[in-house]
This record gives structure tokens, sequence and C-alpha cells, in this order.
């Protein structure tokens, strides 16, 4: 539940601000597209390679934390009535540090070049670090504590852990100490990235925006108050469980039991989102929500792959096992589902902070879009077509590399250059409203 | 007199800019009787400055009543409280 009492889009930030993070999301998608194109099978050898690494931070960093950062800048006064602190400074300084450091830890990754790497620690532990204190007490400063509040303060922890984890990996301070148990900690934090940060904000941003935005009947109460909290603590005896295996203290096969807890939690959210899709109110083909439905459908198999390979071991030795993990969680959920969101998020708030506008100038002669006006459904619908290419594509070259690796970049590559334009358009369409606005103004005043 | 408008099966943003059409229209004595299945927050600042009062009223939990009147319509403000005083 929203808090009336102070919202007010008065503490919303401009538009600006969530719209340089939205729109910085399918440039990294075209680099990671260029990536594929370039070096095509290379980059589906193994998981460990330092190339494949660059490319799933561009997708993680780049794409993901990318979106759900302007998104949460935004919608934690509108949907808390909590005002983010400084938030002009913080968004336009933490998205350069974000973007910069996210480039360079690449750059870092592809040439192994030192002093990019140290940049890149230094951007993001900064960047990221900037934005964790913002919105930390922004969430502190809540009055009504909702399910999504709870889920996004647990998801908001998970990021910041999920940085802590890497910025140690990639300091190489471990290795200079003689700890020879990498390959956990990278576990660890890749655990704390996909399944914490990405996967807890997108269950707390879910109670709200599937219900408003797809008029569907809301989640279960339980499921609200129990899920991302208990997920949360799932997570924290995993990963103290996965140190002690590391150790040598307890048997590897420990902190998988509790993993096979986890995973339930995470198909149960799939399979209810899923549900109340299907209980929509008003069947009307709408683009978003088949984005979603992919987006459910590859946490469903990610579980699935995932159980198949821990019960028969012997399908997950090969390193396609874990690429192929990768490509469905990041990819098949985390992105169908970001990118879905963008094609609500972008023409609500264009036509929200217009609206505003028009009312506090009471300039009626200026007509404001409707959100389907910014974002044609004839253009969200191609890219969500060639973006399902894509996916198809990506996950046939983790089976086959050398077929389908280069295709799958200039697809990959063609999709977010669609996005591109698409939420280009909704933002030129924004500014010239605006404009037209501000020119009634200046107008009024010559009179 | 009272105007009905049920928005509640209409997805984001057409039940503010329903709604908002709706306000334009009210003539003196009428007020706004509008169905939602949420409660409509963001409705609020955009009603303040186009110079209305509320009242929301939560029948059910997917189910809210909200009465819209024009702030210095005395008569339809009278009208829309006989809804939810008592």
């Amino acid at each position: 539940m929203l808090n009336p009492a102070s919202l007010s889009l008065d503490q919303a930030p401009p538009i600006s601000i969530p719209f340089r993070f939205f729109i910085t999301a399918p440039l990294f998608g075209l680099a990671a597209g260029l990536l594929l194109v370039i070096y095509g099978p290379s980059l589906f050898l193994t998981r460990w390679s330092p190339m494949t690494l660059g490319l799933t931070h561009l997708l993680t960093l780049g794409m993901l934390a990318m979106v759900m950062c302007g998104a949460l800048l935004q919608m934690l006064p509108v949907i808390a009535g909590s005002p983010v602190p400084a938030v002009v400074a913080v968004g336009t300084v933490s998205h350069l540090l974000i973007t910069a450091g996210t480039g360079l830890l690449v750059v870092a990754f592809m040439t192994g070049n030192a002093t990019a790497n140290l940049l890149a620690l230094i951007m993001l532990g900064s960047g990221i670090g900037l934005f964790f204190i913002v919105i930390a007490i922004a969430l502190w400063r809540v009055k009504t504590v909702t399910h999504t509040i709870t889920a996004m303060r647990v998801a908001l922890a998970a990021f910041l852990i999920t940085l802590l984890f890497g910025l140690l990996l990639a300091s190489g301070f471990l290795s200079s100490v003689g700890f020879g148990h990498i390959a956990q900690l990278v576990n660890v934090h890749l655990g704390w990235g996909v399944l914490g940060w990405i996967g807890l904000l997108l269950i707390g941003l879910s109670y709200q925006v599937v219900p408003m935005f797809q008029v569907t009947p809301e989640y279960p109460e339980r499921m609200r108050r129990f899920l991302a909290p208990g997920l949360f603590t799932l997570l924290l005896v995993w990963s103290v469980l996965m140190l002690a295996a590391a150790f040598n203290l307890i048997g590897s096969v420990v902190p998988v039991l509790i993993m096979f807890l986890l995973m339930p939690g995470f198909i149960f959210y799939a399979v209810i989102t899923l549900r109340l899709q299907r209980q929509r109110k008003r069947r009307v083909p709408d683009i978003t929500m088949q984005f979603w439905r992919i987006g459910m459908l590859a946490i469903l198999s990610g579980a699935a792959i995932w159980g198949f390979g821990r019960l028969f071991s012997a399908l997950a030795t090969g390193p396609q096992f874990d690429l192929l993990l990768g490509v469905v969680l990041i990819v098949g959920a985390g992105l169908s589902v970001v990118n879905g969101m963008l094609y609500k998020i972008v023409p609500f708030l264009s036509w929200f902070h217009l609206q505003n506008r028009q009312l506090s100038l009471m300039c009626m002669t200026v007509q404001v879009p409707n959100m389907k006006e910014f974002i044609t459904d004839k253009s969200s619908r191609l890219q969500f077509k060639v973006y399902l290419v894509s996916l198809v594509l990506l996950l046939a070259a983790v089976i086959k590399p050398a077929w389908f690796a280069h295709i799958a970049g200039i697809v990959f590559m063609f999709s977010n250059l669609l996005l591109l334009k698409n939420l280009s358009m909704a933002m030129i369409r924004y500014r010239k409203t605006n404009q037209a606005l501000l020119a009634y103004v200046v107008d009024s005043e010559v009179k | 007199m009272e105007i009905k408008l049920d928005v509640s099966m209409l997805e984001p943003c057409e039940p503010l800019e329903r709604t908002l059409e709706a306000v334009q229209q009210l003539t003196p004595g009428d007020y706004l009787h509008v169905l939602h299945r949420r409660e409509p927050h963001l409705l609020y600042p955009l009603l303040e400055k186009t110079g209305c009062a509320w009242r929301c009223i939560e029948q059910q939990a997917d189910q809210y009543a909200i009465y819209i009147w024009r702030e210095n319509d005395h008569l339809a403000a009278q009208a829309a409280a006989a809804h939810f005083l008592n």
C-alpha cells in the first residue's frame, strides 16, 4: 500500500535521472552483442574465461543493475512515500561511476590490465556504495513498511553483499594470501547477485507492478509476507555453509541441500505470477506480460536444469551446464523481465510527469500523449520477437557455439538497437510535449 | 448529481486519464463516484492541482470507491458526503 500522507511527485527525482539509467542499459546490450559478434564461440568455452566474465558483467551490471537502480531511485518516493536524499546529485554521480566502472571492469577482464581493474573497483565500489547509502536511508525512513519495502530492504542488502564479494575477488587479495577456494566465493558472489539482488527485488517489485500494470488479482498475503525474508535468510545460511565447505569443515553437499530449499521459493513465485496472469481481468494483448511470461518460464526452466544437474551429476560435469544455467537465468529470466518492465515504466513516467505539469500550468491546449503513444504496440512487439529469437539463439550457442554464437550476437545487437530506438522515441515525445507546455508558460507571460 | 465511472478493469494510465477527463466535465452540484480495484494514490496530487476534494472508501480488498467534487461546490460536497458519513 502506498503512503498517501507523504505521496507527492515533488519528492520524485526529475525524469532525466531514471531515464539516463534506462537508456544506458541497451547501450551495454549493444556492447554485449558486439562482443559475441567479434569473439563468438570462444565466449562459450567455460564460465571461467575472462572474456565470458566480461560478457556476464555487461549483462548483469550494465543492463540488469542499471535498470534496477534507475527504477529504485524513481519508485521509492512514489511507492514508499520516502524521498531519496540528494537524489539528483547521487543519481548523476552513481550513474556515471557505475557506467564507467562497468566499462572498465569489462576491459580489465578482457585485457588483464591492472590499472583498469583498480579503477573499475574504485568506481564500482564508490558508485554502488553511494547508491546503497542513499537508498538505505530512504528505506530506513519509510513509515509504513509494506511487503514490497521489506523485499527492497533485503534485496539492497544482497546488492551490498554481492558488491563486497565482487570487490574481494577482483582485488587479488585472496590469491596474494594463498586462499585457494576462489570458485566457492565466486559462486557466493553469483548467488547473491542473481538470486539475492535481482531475484528478491524482482519479487518485491512484482507485488506492486503485476497487479497494477497487468490488471491481475493481488499476490497471496502470506507469500508477500514471508517469501522474500525467507529466501534472504536461506541465502545467508547457504553462504555460511559454502564458506564452511570451502574450509573443509563440512561436506560440499550441505550447502547444496539449502539450495534445494531456496529453489522451491523461486518456483513458487514464478508459478503464482503465471497463475495471476492467467486470471487477468482484462484480456488484451500486452507485450510486458509476454516478456514476463518468458521470464517466469525461464525461472522454472533454470530451477529444473539446476535440479537435474544436482540429482544426476553426470549431466552437470561439462562447462556447458553452467553456461546454459547462466543464459537461462540472466538473459531468459532477468533481461526478459527488465526489458518488459521498461515498456511500462518509461511511458507511465513520461505520461505522469507531463500530466502533472499540464495540470500545474492549467494548460489544456497542449495534448499529453497517452501511454500507448509514447511507445507503440507495433514497435514493442517487433522488439519482443527479435529479443525472443536472440534468446533462442543464445541457448543454441551454448550447445553449438561454432554455429550460433556469432548470429546470436547479431540478433542480440538488433534487439538492443530496437529497444534503444523505442526508449529514445518515448523520450523525444516526452521532450516535445514538455517543450510545448513550457512554451505555453512563456507565451502566457508575454501576453 | 452522481456521475459514476468504473475504471476497475483498466490498466494504467487509463484510470487516471478517464477520471481527470470526467473531473473536467463536472457541472455545479455534480460529484464523481469512481470505482477502482486499487487506491489511486497517484491521482491525489493531480486532483489537488485541479482544485478538487476527494474521499476514498475501501469497500473490499480489491474494491475502492472514490468520491470527487470541486472544492468550492458545497452542494456536490454534501451530496457526496451522504455516501461516507455515518
